[in-house]
């Protein structure tokens, strides 16, 4: 209990130093765009054929667990949808992210701090932590949901593939399911969700990374923490903001 | 100046600095020597603000530095050049990025003012055509040297060096020593070395202190510290056979 108050209680400080102003306008904004590329640019491949993918398998599953005649089969476009826009893309879209963005943050930050570089920042007289976190924060946190919104058009093309060359459900079936019943509301939840997992993931792991200390090894552990504690985070997350949202 | 009064330290149940009262003068090459583990990086790093005192004070000038608060210090650190034992170039920047990386936080220099400092500081330290060279691209001596480029960009008033010539060969060792040694007697810099290599004591040494288990024991300059009779000294700068016989030769022309 007491490790656990401790380290809330660090993260917190850590979190103070991020959030103070920057230096210089300019720096912040140059550093964004680098991180807005590394971090949200560069997932996007991964992210597309998971989620190409993951929309044509909720096609096929749905389709087989609903043989009951009296079921409508355009309820395969819409459980598709469904699934996608409240869990899929931004529930899994963000677990995956914790493992490629997650590691990226904390395996890179904390290599920093074991080969003395942000002390050499703190002893210029920079305030490391806003340097090197705010950047990649503000860049996860707005810029992600707009990912999970790629994420959700791309599943729901890719079940849309599966639609025309399996013809489990016939194509007019699968978009009639996609308009119907529609709340514009549930993208707004995800994009939420999205940008609180996001949040979520930047930041655990850069504590993690700026806390890093016993050498290559210890840079190896605290990636791995890292990604443990976000994913467990983003679950509870999941919960709270369902219960808060949905309800 | 800087001074340090009654520096503590402690890791765990680990005392590694005890009661530490040091003065640096400036326009001087102050030498931190000891063994390894004696707790001469603890110094430095308490006495810079990387690591907090448990006890005592650091005076820069007349503002007891380890109880400003965390802007306060930053102020301070403006105006400290520091070079750590593995060089600490950042290693997403190319070597004039590193040396014009305070520049672009704390000036308002434009591109060509920029690029002149850069220009001068790395000729200061004999490197030409590496600006656009990644650290891992140049060598460990080059590494150091592009780091105390980077350490005299803004004129500092202090300038701390973690074994500045840990992992070099001799000649190279001997080069980045006599390197600081001109720097800090031209800015008229508080210069602090940290290192344990007798060599850098003799050539640059203006004044030395020697840490034993985290006591300072010795206070002296390179003139004195082969004649003095501390016995731990003795023990620290005559290790080798070598060395020892030196001391036996040294005392046998005295009598």
């Amino acid at each position: 209990m007491k490790v656990a108050l401790e380290l809330i209680g660090r993260y917190l400080l850590l979190m103070k130093m991020v959030f103070s102003r920057p230096e210089k306008a300019k720096i912040f904004w140059k550093q964004f765009f680098v991180d807005a590329e590394r971090l949200v640019l560069d997932s996007i491949p991964i992210v597309a054929v998971i989620s190409l993918f993951i929309g044509g398998v909720i096609v096929i599953q749905t389709a087989y667990n609903i043989e009951n005649p009296f079921i409508p089969k355009m309820y395969v476009g819409y459980m598709t949808r469904e699934s996608l826009v409240l869990e899929f893309c931004s529930t899994m879209i963000a677990l995956i992210l914790a493992g490629k963005v997650g590691s990226n943050i904390s395996s890179e930050i904390g290599s920093m701090r074991i080969t003395e570089q942000i002390d050499a920042m703190e002893m210029m007289g920079i305030n490391s932590a806003n340097y090197l976190i705010l950047p990649k924060l503000v860049a996860t946190t707005l810029l992600n949901p707009l990912l999970m919104l790629m994420s959700f058009m791309l599943g729901l093309i890719g079940g849309g593939i599966i639609v025309i060359f399996t013809g489990v459900v016939t194509f007019s079936d699968y978009t009639t399911g996609l308009q119907f019943a529609f709340r514009g509301y549930y993208i707004f939840y995800s994009m939420i969700k999205m940008a609180l997992f996001s949040f979520i993931i930047t930041s655990v792991s850069a504590f993690y990374g700026y806390y890093a200390s016993g050498g290559s090894l210890g840079v190896g552990k605290s990636s791995t923490k890292a990604i443990v504690v976000s994913s467990v985070s983003i679950l509870i997350a999941n919960l709270v903001v369902t219960q808060l949202m949905l309800n | 100046m800087i001074r340090t009064v009654n520096l503590c330290k402690k890791f765990g149940d680990t005392q590694v600095l005890k009661n530490v009262s040091i003065s640096f003068e400036p326009g001087n090459c102050s030498l931190i020597i000891g063994a390894s583990g004696s707790g001469k990086t603890v110094l430095l790093k308490s006495i810079v603000g990387l690591y907090e005192p448990d006890e005592g004070e650091v005076w820069f000038g007349d503002t007891i530095y380890n109880r400003l608060d965390f802007n306060d210090k930053r102020e301070i650190r403006k105006e400290i050049g520091m070079l750590f034992q593995g060089g600490a170039l950042f290693d997403f920047a190319t070597v004039e990025e590193n040396v014009m990386f305070p520049m672009n936080f704390f000036t308002h220099w434009s591109s060509e003012e920029k690029l002149e400092r850069v220009n001068f500081c790395l000729n200061r330290v004999n490197l030409i055509n590496v600006n656009h060279l990644y650290p891992s691209e140049i060598s460990g001596g080059m590494q150091k040297r592009v780091g105390i480029a980077r350490a005299i960009a803004l004129n500092p008033k202090y300038l701390f060096c973690d074994e500045p010539n840990s992992g070099l060969d001799p000649t190279t060792a001997i080069l980045i020593d006599q390197l600081i040694y001109e720097i800090t007697k031209e800015y008229n810099i508080t210069t602090i070395v940290n290192t344990h290599d007798m060599n850098s004591v003799m050539e640059i040494g203006d004044q030395v202190g020697f840490i034993h288990k985290g006591e300072l024991v010795w206070e002296g300059d390179k003139n004195n510290i082969l004649s003095s009779d501390n016995e731990k000294l003795n023990d620290f700068v005559f290790a080798s056979k070598m060395a020892k016989r030196m001391k036996e030769l040294m005392t046998e022309k005295d009598m």
